[in-house]
């Protein structure tokens, strides 16, 4: 599929083939897709653990279940359970300078050996590394990063996916987290039992309301030709809701035994 | 100011930028006799010896990790801007290699400099 087809496609799956396993090699994928995102200084933050959902014991996925996600992580036959790891500043020093060896830091860019052992490591970073509650935000937009690339990734491979929270506490004896790993959210994945279209893409604010140019207020005009070009390589699709979308909800309702 | 007190290869900081262009640049610097003439010459403008370049670039407190200075920096930074400018003025490379000969011999030595596209 072509790149911005596969950001078109992406929709939160809220209905999962429930019964249909998702094959080990296409998550092995989606954790590809995801350890190769951009990280800062080289810190890989996003850390993540696969479950088979049929691996988890009846009282172990109930307890998971909170009463907005409790339905989609019920059908989601895999789980990934995906934490930010703070200590991934530790060894970071030497990440950074072998960014500096690879030719990806340069001194074109005022990057040195030295500069990571001198400034960048004791001044920046080995005081993140010791604190971590201080660099949260940034790490945690870092794992935010390389799970959408994860996710991308499945839709590609025809997969559905859906990010919701997670109880991470009844999860702590079974998948046994080292207790730093914060945790983030729970990506959900298997085959979508509902149509890809899943009702049409999610209304979003205008362009305008969300993106500036040169300065805050003044709004970020989108060219219609573009938003042409992009309708026809199918990154901007129909909007919901799709005419048929609310006869498609009934008969994933009557299928799944859920209320209507 | 103790400038060019002994030969420029001699001193620390010389040393570390030479290992650094090896290493790290993939570049033998004694290719090109011109770094160290340029070196030789900035140190003279600003009355300091290599090791005192770097220096002037820190900030250094007791019980404190040593910083890049933000003063030190941006004054030595307009120092080299002004060695680049005396460069020939109807040769915009032989300009940016003045320049640029310095602030690869801060880089390597951990002051971290950008300059900008400077040709």
């Amino acid at each position: 599929m072509e790149f911005k087809e596969v950001i078109g496609r992406r929709r939160s799956i809220r209905y999962f083939q429930s019964w249909r396993p998702v094959e080990r090699e296409k998550i092995q994928i989606m954790l590809e897709a995801a350890r190769l995102a951009s990280c800062a200084v080289n810190a890989t933050f996003m850390r993540a653990i696969v479950v088979v959902r049929d691996d988890l014991d009846r009282a172990t996925l109930d307890a998971l279940k909170t009463p907005v996600s409790g339905l989609n992580i019920e059908l989601a036959p895999v789980h990934i359970y995906i934490y930010v790891d703070m200590g991934a500043y530790v060894g970071a020093q030497a990440r950074l300078k072998k960014l500096v060896d690879v030719g990806a830091l340069n001194s074109t860019h005022g990057w040195s050996h030295k500069f990571v052992d001198d400034f960048v490591w004791p001044n920046i970073l080995k005081p993140l590394a010791d604190n971590p509650g201080r660099s949260s935000v940034g790490a945690a937009s870092d794992a935010g990063i390389a799970t959408c690339q994860a996710m991308l990734a499945a839709v590609d491979e025809g997969l559905g996916v859906c990010l919701s929270a997670f109880v991470a506490e009844p999860l702590k004896k079974i998948l046994n987290p080292p207790a730093d790993w914060i945790p983030l959210w729970v990506l959900l994945v298997g085959y979508p039992a509902e149509s890809w279209e899943a009702g049409g893409q999610r209304p979003r604010p205008p362009m305008e309301e969300q993106f500036f140019e040169g300065k805050y207020g003044n709004p970020f005009k989108p060219d219609p030709k573009v938003v042409e070009k992009l309708k026809a390589a199918k990154m901007i699709q129909a909007p919901a809701p799709l005419p048929w979308r609310k006869e498609e909800i009934k008969a994933l309702a009557r299928m799944f035994g859920l209320p209507e | 100011m103790s400038a060019l007190q002994k030969p420029l290869e001699s001193h620390e900081s010389v040393r570390t930028w030479f290992k650094g262009l090896r290493e790290q640049s993939g570049i033998e610097p004694t290719d090109d006799p011109a770094r160290l003439k340029l070196l030789g010459e900035f140190c003279a403008l600003v009355e300091l010896d290599p090791d005192e370049v770097v220096k002037a670039c820190l900030l250094v407190k007791e019980g404190r990790e040593t910083r890049i200075s933000i003063k030190g920096r941006r004054s030595m930074a307009e120092k080299i801007a002004e060695f680049q400018a005396l460069g020939s003025a109807d040769d915009s490379r032989n300009r940016a290699k003045r320049g640029n000969t310095i602030r690869s011999f801060l880089i390597h030595n951990g002051i971290q400099l950008q300059a900008g596209v400077q040709i």
